[in-house]
C-alpha cells in the first residue's frame, strides 16, 4: 500500500515535463553559441524574452486543448479559429472601424460560439470530437475566406485606420513583450480553474470515466461543450495576437497549429486518452518546443532540419511519458528492487 | 471421449474445484449445471486453455493432454462458443467460417472460389437458407450463432462447448440452434451444454452433470431426473443458513411500483413489476443472467431509457425516472455492478472519487472549499472502516472491496433515502463483503431503504426483508425471507413454481 503511495509521487505528471524543461534548458546553456563579446548569446534577456513572445500564441491555444483533451476529446480546429479571429480583428479595425474593443469582443465571441458548436454537435449529436472538429476546421477556414474575400488585410494606423492602441501587441513592458503578460496571465487563471475548481474536477472526471460521470449525475455533455468553448476562446484570443503581432490579418494563417498544441499538450504528459494530464505539463510542453526551435534558430540549422528533428524530439518526449522510462532504465541497472520494496 | 481427472484449482490460494473427475461420451449431448460459483466455468476455462494453473488431468480418447494456452486447446479439437457472438460483422459467412485458415493460392492471396465452395458445402449440411457472400451483420442472431459453430467446425473440433448459447435469441432462433445441435450429435461430436434455463436442458441433453462449490456431484440420465430433484443436487442439503432477519423498522411505504412494464425498441424488457419498498427495508432482487435485475435498477434510476407504463410513486408522489441527475436530486442513488467501467475514476483520487457527486454543496462561486471537503471525505471513509494511506492516492490502488466501499460513500454523501445496488459483493473477497453487508444493515436501520440485486441467493437470505424474483423480466414470486430459503427462492428463479407447489 505504502509502494503504490510513493510510485504515484514519482509519478505525478506535471514533474516529468518540468524536469525536462529544465534539462533542455541546461543543456540549451551548454551549446548556445557564444557573441563577440563572450557572452552567451542564448541566455541574453532579449533572447530568453524572445522565446516566451514566440510560444506566447501556441501556448495560449495549448491551455484550451489541454481542458479539451483531459475531458476525454480533440480540437483540431483550432488552427482555423485563430485564422479566423485574426481576420475578424483585421477587419474590424480597418475596413469596419468598429475600434479596439469591440473587434476584439467581436473576434472572441465568434471564436468561443464555433467552440459552442464544436461541444454541442458532439455532445449531443452523439459524434467523435475528432470528426467534429475536422470538419469545423474546413468550415472556420472557409467563413475567414469569405470574410475577407481570399486576401489578408494589413493592419494600418491613423485616421480611417486602426487606433493606436492596436499597437499594444507589439510593445515590450519592462522588457518583457505583451503578448508573453497575456500568455502568463491566462496560464495561471486556467491552472486555478482546473486545479481548484468544480468544474476543473468534472473536466477530469468525464474523461476519466464517461458512463460513471453519468451515472454521478455530472452534466457531462454541458461539461464536455465548456471545454471546447474554452478552446475557441483561447483560439480567437490567440488569432488577435497573432493579427496585433504581425500587423496582418491572414485567413490562410494559422495551418497545423492543432498539430503544435497537441504536441505541447502531450509532451506535457497528458493522456490523449483523457482523465490524466495537467497545465503545469502544458506549460513546460510549450517552453520545450519553444526552448528546441530558438537553439536550432541561433545556430543557424534551417526549418528542414527543425521540422526533421522536432518530430523526433515529440516521439521521444511521449516514448519517456508513456513508458516509465525511468522504471526501464533502473530495471536495467537492476536498481528496481531498493526503489519498490 | 473427453475425461477430466481430479481436476483442482485454486485462486491465490482459495480451492475452487476440489478434485472434478467426470467423463463425456462422443455422440452425445452433456448438460453442465450448477449454482453461480460452482465452478462450471473456471473448469471450462481450464478445457479450453485460459487457465493453465492447475493439478489434474483430462484426457481426449484416451490421450492425456495439457494446453498452455487456447490455441492449443483449439488445435486438439476444442471449440466453445461463447455467449456473447465473437464473429466480424462486416466480413462475409464464408470469411467468418475460415478467419485465420483461410486457403490460398501459391502467392498468399486468398483463394475465394475455394473458400466460398468449401463453406458452401459445409453451411448445406446445416440447411443455410443464404448465399455464403452475405455480410454477418445482415444475419439474426440465431444464424450468426449457427455460423460459429460452422466455424468451430472447420477446424475439425471433436468437442463443441455452448456457454449459455441461448440468452441472446429468441424462441424460433433457439429451434433452429437445437437442430443443428442435434446434427452435431449425430455426427458423432461431442457437445458441452451450459445453460440456467431447465426446458432446454431437458430437451437437448442426454446427460447433465451437476457440480456444486466446486465439487462433482453427479451424472444423471434427462430421463432418470426430475427437475426438482435437480433443483436440491445444485443446492446441496446444507439448505439451513444462519438468517439474521430484522422486523422492517416502519411501516411507511416510501416507494411504490405498480404494474410496470418497460419496453426497448417494442420489445417488453420488464412486465408486471409491482412491490412496496418500507423506509428502512432491505429488498432483495433475485434472477438469473438476463432476467431484468439491471435494467430494472437502471430503469428506476432512470439510465435506462426506454419507454414505460404502469405507475411508480415516491413518498406518495408520482415519479418518472429521467436521468441520473434527476433521481439525485430526488434522493435515489444506484450503484453499477460494473464497478470499472461505470463506477470508479480510475486514476482519480479517493476525495474526488467520494464527493464527486455533491461537488455543488461545498463549493462557492465555482471553487471549491477544500479544507471542508477532506474532513468530511476523511470522516465518511473512516466510518466506513476503510483502510488507506492518503485520500490522494488514485483509487485504482485500492482492492476491489475498498474501491466499493468509497462508491458506497460517494452514495452516502448523496444523503439518500433509496440505494439501488446492483451486484455489490461482485467480485470481492469475503471479508469486504460482510463489512458490506453489515454496512447496508446499520444505514438501513437508519431509515435508508435499499433495493439489492445479487446473483448469490444465501447473501439475499441474511441481509434482505423480502425478495423480489424475476424469471425473463416478470416476477415469479415476493417471498418473506423469514419463510423462505434457497430452494425455494431457487424454484422461482428457474420459473418452476409449479412443480414445487
Amino acid at each position: 500500500m505504502l509502494r503504490n503511495y510513493k510510485i504515484r509521487l514519482t509519478e505525478n505528471e506535471w514533474i516529468k515535463p518540468v524536469s525536462g524543461v529544465i534539462i533542455i534548458f541546461i543543456m540549451c546553456v551548454i551549446i548556445s553559441p557564444i557573441n563577440d563579446q563572450g557572452n552567451l548569446v542564448f541566455l541574453k534577456f532579449e533572447n530568453l524574452a524572445n522565446i516566451l513572445r514566440q510560444v506566447s500564441e501556441n501556448g495560449i491555444i495549448s491551455i484550451g486543448m489541454t481542458f479539451v483533451i483531459i475531458a476525454g476529446g480533440i480540437d483540431l480546429s483550432v488552427g482555423s479559429i485563430l485564422a479566423l479571429s485574426a481576420t475578424i480583428t483585421a477587419f474590424g479595425v480597418m475596413d469596419w472601424q468598429l475600434g479596439f474593443f469591440l473587434t476584439i469582443l467581436i473576434a472572441l465571441l465568434v471564436s468561443s460560439f464555433i467552440g459552442f458548436l464544436n461541444g454541442v454537435i458532439t455532445s449531443w449529436g452523439k459524434m467523435q470530437s475528432f470528426i467534429v472538429t475536422l470538419a469545423m476546421m474546413t468550415a472556420a477556414r472557409g467563413l475567414a475566406l469569405y470574410i475577407s474575400n481570399n486576401n489578408s488585410r494589413d493592419i494600418g494606423f491613423g485616421l480611417g485606420a486602426a487606433p493606436a492602441i492596436f499597437k499594444i501587441f507589439t510593445t515590450s513592458y519592462l522588457g518583457v513583450p505583451f503578448p508573453v503578460y497575456i500568455f502568463i496571465l491566462a496560464t495561471i487563471l486556467f491552472l486555478i480553474i482546473l486545479r481548484k475548481s468544480k468544474f476543473g474536477r468534472y473536466v477530469y472526471a468525464i474523461g476519466s470515466n464517461e458512463e460513471a460521470a453519468v451515472l454521478a449525475g455530472l452534466k457531462v455533455k454541458w461539461i464536455r461543450t465548456y471545454t471546447f468553448i474554452i478552446a475557441g476562446f483561447l483560439s480567437g484570443l490567440s488569432g488577435i495576437i497573432h493579427t496585433g503581432q504581425l500587423l496582418q490579418g491572414n485567413p490562410n494563417d494559422g495551418v497545423g497549429y492543432e498539430l503544435d498544441a497537441i504536441a505541447a499538450v502531450v509532451i506535457g504528459g497528458t493522456s490523449l486518452m483523457g482523465g490524466r494530464g495537467s497545465l503545469e505539463g502544458t506549460f513546460a510542453g510549450v517552453l520545450i518546443i519553444g526552448l528546441l526551435s530558438n537553439i536550432l534558430g541561433l545556430h543557424g540549422i534551417q526549418k528542414d532540419f527543425q521540422l526533421m528533428l522536432k518530430g523526433a524530439i515529440i516521439v521521444a518526449a511521449i516514448f519517456i511519458q508513456e513508458s516509465g522510462f525511468r522504471f526501464k532504465l533502473l530495471n536495467i541497472f537492476n536498481f528496481n528492487k531498493k526503489i519498490t520494496s | 471421449m473427453l475425461k477430466f481427472s481430479g481436476i483442482k484449482k485454486s485462486f491465490k490460494g482459495v480451492e475452487v474445484l476440489h478434485g472434478v473427475s467426470f467423463e463425456i461420451a462422443d455422440g452425445s449431448v452433456t448438460a453442465i449445471v450448477g449454482e453461480n460459483g460452482a465452478g462450471k466455468s473456471t473448469l471450462m476455462k481450464i478445457l479450453c486453455g485460459v487457465h493453465t494453473d492447475y493439478s489434474g488431468e483430462i484426457f481426449i480418447d484416451d490421450q492425456k493432454v495439457t494446453f498452455r494456452n487456447p490455441k492449443e486447446a483449439k488445435d486438439c479439437g476444442i471449440s466453445i462458443i461463447h455467449q456473447e457472438l465473437s464473429c466480424f460483422p462486416d466480413l462475409t459467412v464464408a470469411e467468418n467460417i475460415y478467419i485465420g485458415n483461410e486457403p490460398v493460392n501459391k502467392i498468399g492471396f486468398i483463394n475465394f472460389s475455394k473458400l466460398a465452395r468449401d463453406s458452401e458445402k459445409i453451411l448445406k449440411e446445416f440447411k443455410f437458407p443464404y448465399p455464403s457472400n452475405i455480410k454477418i451483420k445482415n444475419l439474426s442472431v440465431g444464424w450468426q450463432q449457427v455460423v460459429e459453430i460452422v466455424h468451430a467446425l472447420s477446424k475439425d473440433a471433436k468437442i463443441i462447448i455452448f456457454d449459455e448459447p441461448t440468452s441472446a435469441l429468441t424462441e424460433n432462433e433457439i429451434k433452429i440452434l437445437f437442430e443443428k445441435i442435434r446434427i452435431l450429435k449425430q455426427s458423432g461430436k461431442a457437445v458441452i451444454f451450459i445453460s440456467h434455463r431447465f426446458e432446454e436442458i431437458y430437451d437437448i441433453a442426454d446427460d447433465i452433470i451437476v457440480l456444486r462449490d466446486g465439487n462433482f456431484i453427479g451424472k444423471y440420465d434427462v430421463k432418470d431426473i426430475s427437475r426438482s430433484e435437480l433443483i436440491k443436487k445444485m443446492v446441496g442439503k446444507e439448505l439451513l443458513e444462519t438468517k439474521q432477519n430484522k422486523a422492517a423498522r416502519s411501516d411507511e411505504v416510501i416507494f411504490k411500483v405498480n404494474n410496470l412494464n418497460v419496453f426497448k425498441k417494442d420489445k417488453k424488457v420488464l412486465s408486471g413489476i409491482t412491490f412496496n419498498l418500507r423506509k428502512g427495508e432491505i429488498l432483495g432482487l433475485a434472477g438469473l443472467l438476463g432476467s431484468g435485475k439491471t435494467e430494472l435498477l437502471k430503469f428506476l434510476f432512470g439510465e435506462f431509457r426506454a419507454s414505460h407504463t404502469g405507475e411508480i410513486l415516491l413518498n406518495n408522489e408520482e415519479f418518472k425516472p429521467k436521468s441520473a441527475i434527476h433521481s439525485l436530486k430526488k434522493n435515489i442513488f444506484y450503484l453499477s455492478k460494473d464497478r470499472k467501467a461505470e463506477g470508479i475514476f480510475a486514476g482519480l483520487d479517493l476525495i474526488n472519487n467520494s464527493i464527486i457527486s455533491v461537488l455543488d454543496n461545498y463549493s462557492s462561486f465555482g471553487f471549491l472549499s477544500e479544507r471542508k471537503i477532506h474532513s468530511l471525505v476523511m470522516n465518511q471513509l473512516k466510518m466506513l472502516n476503510l483502510k488507506f494511506n492518503s485520500l490522494h492516492q488514485p483509487i485504482q490502488t485500492l482492492s476491489g472491496g475498498n474501491q466499493q466501499k468509497v462508491l458506497i460513500s460517494r452514495g452516502m454523501l448523496t444523503n439518500p433515502c433509496i440505494m439501488l445496488l446492483d451486484e455489490p459483493t461482485r467480485g470481492i473477497d469475503i471479508g469486504a463483503k460482510e463489512e458490506i453487508y453489515n454496512l447496508v444493515k446499520e444505514l438501513s436501520t437508519k431509515g435508508i431503504s435499499f433495493i439489492i440485486s445479487t446473483s448469490e441467493i444465501p447473501e439475499l437470505l441474511k441481509i434482505c426483508d423480502r425478495v423480489l424474483v424475476l424469471y425473463n423480466g416478470a416476477p415469479t414470486a415476493v417471498l418473506n425471507t423469514k419463510e423462505t430459503d434457497t430452494k425455494n427462492i431457487l424454484h422461482y428463479t428457474f420459473n418452476q413454481q409449479e412443480e414445487y407447489a
